[in-house]
């Protein structure tokens, strides 16, 4: 008669225990790995990034097609760019004499300069247009309805701070491109009536484009425009949650 | 008796339908992840192969022809060329940005929510508007900048000769049209003189009005009313939904033909020729 011994744990078990139940492990991750329906609910509520979200969601909103991952995309574009921005922020002074070469030194000179300054441009460009199409899979899925009015109004000011944190960025390379966008970009806004000329010199520090616009825009692109949209993104994120997760139909 | 005021909220959350719900780890964090990896490696890859641009230094003397806004303004550029520039450049983008943030506040119906094109005829409005859109922006466009009457004449022989001139384009209405002198400088009465804000009203200029202001408002409010009373009339907008479907598929369809056009189809001048014949040239101004 065979006599049945359990069998030992494994070494893949061992390595397992050694690598997720140790103490240092569990002092960083209060949970196990997420390998079991309890881990995996509790990585997600306990995790400071991952808690952004719910612990489960409808099953109609993890389709592609329903969000495109549209929202998420233009968050991370953002994520990106301030992570580009702050790489290019190390070589780039925002003075006429020196913006144009600190560029072309980034081009040149500094080691993946060249692809962080093509990230950086890229992305923005794609930040713009993935935080319209955002807007316009919210629109024709009905999503601004009640309770998300409010939502939609925050949308709609976080889509008007993407054009301007993408705009006060143009001017920074102090090229002929930047100057002459930004001069007819700005002129457009000195065309509104009453507040136009004021608003026009208040941006640009003078009644042209010069130094003092570009530490103007500089400021407003590194600082200013990244926290309000920041703290419109975690407006944007903490309404959708209040308000019940992303809309279903009734 | 004390009674408690509690603010309510207009509508509250659907209660949740746990037994519809999957877990967010692994099923969305997943897809997130992927998204993230697609996207990042993608643009990686574009940054590879293409240079951000880098033009000479920024010199004031030097004005290219033609400058240009950055591609996300052109659509304002664009509607710069066919009116006042105060109605082109910030009054039109800011009433339609404040009309869109009360989309909310005018369609309160919950009905039709968390799925695309949930109503009858949305489809239908949406392609509609859309092609009305897009065809009476491109229209308009065309027509105003005095290719279209250049064109008929080409193609079809067809020309209205100098009695109808005038209607060439928006400025041969100022342009081509006898007005009478008095016309140009009709005072301010009663408040002739007056300084509102700033800005002094003394006489008006009718043609210039007309052109640069009335028309232009009349075209931006009345083809979007039109299209929602024909849509309405062939029973096809009932909500107020579906009124918004029609404004909102409206605007996008004109707004990419405007940044369309103002990016690949206005060359030096702003004279709107097709994207092939685009160039730039970096000149002063008389010189070239
Ligand atoms: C920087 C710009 C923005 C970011 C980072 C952002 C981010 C997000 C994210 C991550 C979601 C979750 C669902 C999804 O991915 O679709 C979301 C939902 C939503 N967004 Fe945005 N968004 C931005 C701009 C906008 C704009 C321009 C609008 C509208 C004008 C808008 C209106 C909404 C609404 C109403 C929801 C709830 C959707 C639903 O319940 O289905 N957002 N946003």
């Amino acid at each position: 008669m065979a006599v049945e011994t359990p069998a030992g744990p494994t070494l893949a078990d061992k390595l397992y225990d050694k690598l997720f139940h140790n103490y240092v492990w569990k002092s960083i991750f209060r949970t196990g790995y997420p390998n079991t329906p309890r881990n995996q609910m509790l990585v997600v509520a306990t995790n400071v990034f991952l808690h952004l979200h719910p612990t489960r969601i409808h099953r109609t909103h993890v389709k592609i097609t329903h969000t495109y991952c549209l929202g998420g995309l233009s968050f991370f574009m953002f994520l990106g760019l301030t992570v580009t921005g702050i790489l290019l922020m190390f070589y780039y002074v925002p003075s006429v004499e020196r913006a144009y070469l600190d560029i072309q030194n980034i081009q040149t000179t500094v080691q993946f300069g060249q692809l962080m300054r093509n990230m950086h441009r890229w992305m923005a460009h794609a930040m713009v247009i993935l935080v319209f199409l955002h807007m316009m899979r919210v629109f024709y899925t009905g999503a601004y309805k009640p309770p998300r009015e409010f939502n939609w109004v925050v949308g709609v000011i976080l889509l008007v701070l993407t054009f301007l944190l993408s705009f006060t960025g143009y001017l920074l390379p102090w090229d002929q491109l930047a100057f002459w966008a930004i001069t007819v970009g700005t002129n457009i806004a000195g065309s509104a009536p009453v507040l136009g000329p004021k608003t026009r010199f208040w941006l640009l520090g003078g009644f042209e484009v010069g130094p003092d616009s570009l530490i103007r825009f500089y400021t407003l692109h590194v600082i200013g425009l990244p926290l309000l949209a920041a703290i419109f993104m975690a407006v944007h994120f903490w309404r959708i949650r209040r308000d019940g997760g992303l809309a279903r139909p009734l | 008796m004390a009674t408690a005021v509690v603010a309510r909220p207009v509508a509250r959350p659907q209660p949740r339908a746990r037994d519809e719900e999957v877990l967010v780890w692994p099923d969305l964090v997943f897809i997130e992840f992927i998204a993230a990896m697609v996207f990042t490696l993608t643009l990686f890859l574009l940054s590879y192969l293409v240079n951000a641009p880098l033009l000479d230094q920024a010199n004031a003397d030097v004005t290219p022809n033609p400058s240009k806004a950055p591609w996300y303004l052109l659509n304002l550029q664009e509607l710069l060329l066919h009116m006042n520039a105060a109605m082109a450049g910030v009054i039109v983008p800011t009433v339609w940005l404040v009309i869109m943030g009360a989309f909310p506040y005018f369609d309160r119906d919950n009905e039709g929510q968390g799925q695309y094109f949930a109503t009858e005829n949305s489809v239908r409005i949406t392609i509609a508007s859309a092609i009305v859109g897009f065809v009476g922006t491109w229209g308009l466009i065309i027509w105003d900048s005095g290719k279209g009457a250049y064109l008929v004449n080409k193609w079809f022989g067809i020309s209205g000769g100098s009695n109808l001139a005038f209607l060439e384009s928006e400025r041969s209405i100022q342009q081509q049209l006898p007005w009478p002198e008095w016309s140009t400088h009709i005072p301010y009465l009663p408040f002739r003189g007056v300084t509102i804000l700033g800005q002094q009203f003394l006489n008006l200029n009718f043609p210039a009005w007309l052109v640069e202001q009335a028309i232009p408002t009349a075209v931006l409010v009345g083809f979007p009313c039109m299209l929602i009373y024909v849509l309405w009339r062939k029973g096809w907008v009932v909500t107020r939904r579906d009124v918004l479907l029609a404004l909102f598929s409206g605007f996008v369809a004109a707004y990419g033909v405007l940044t369309l056009s103002g990016t690949a189809f206005r060359g030096q001048g702003q004279e709107l020729v097709f994207p092939w014949e685009l160039k730039v040239s970096e000149g002063i101004p008389g010189q070239e």
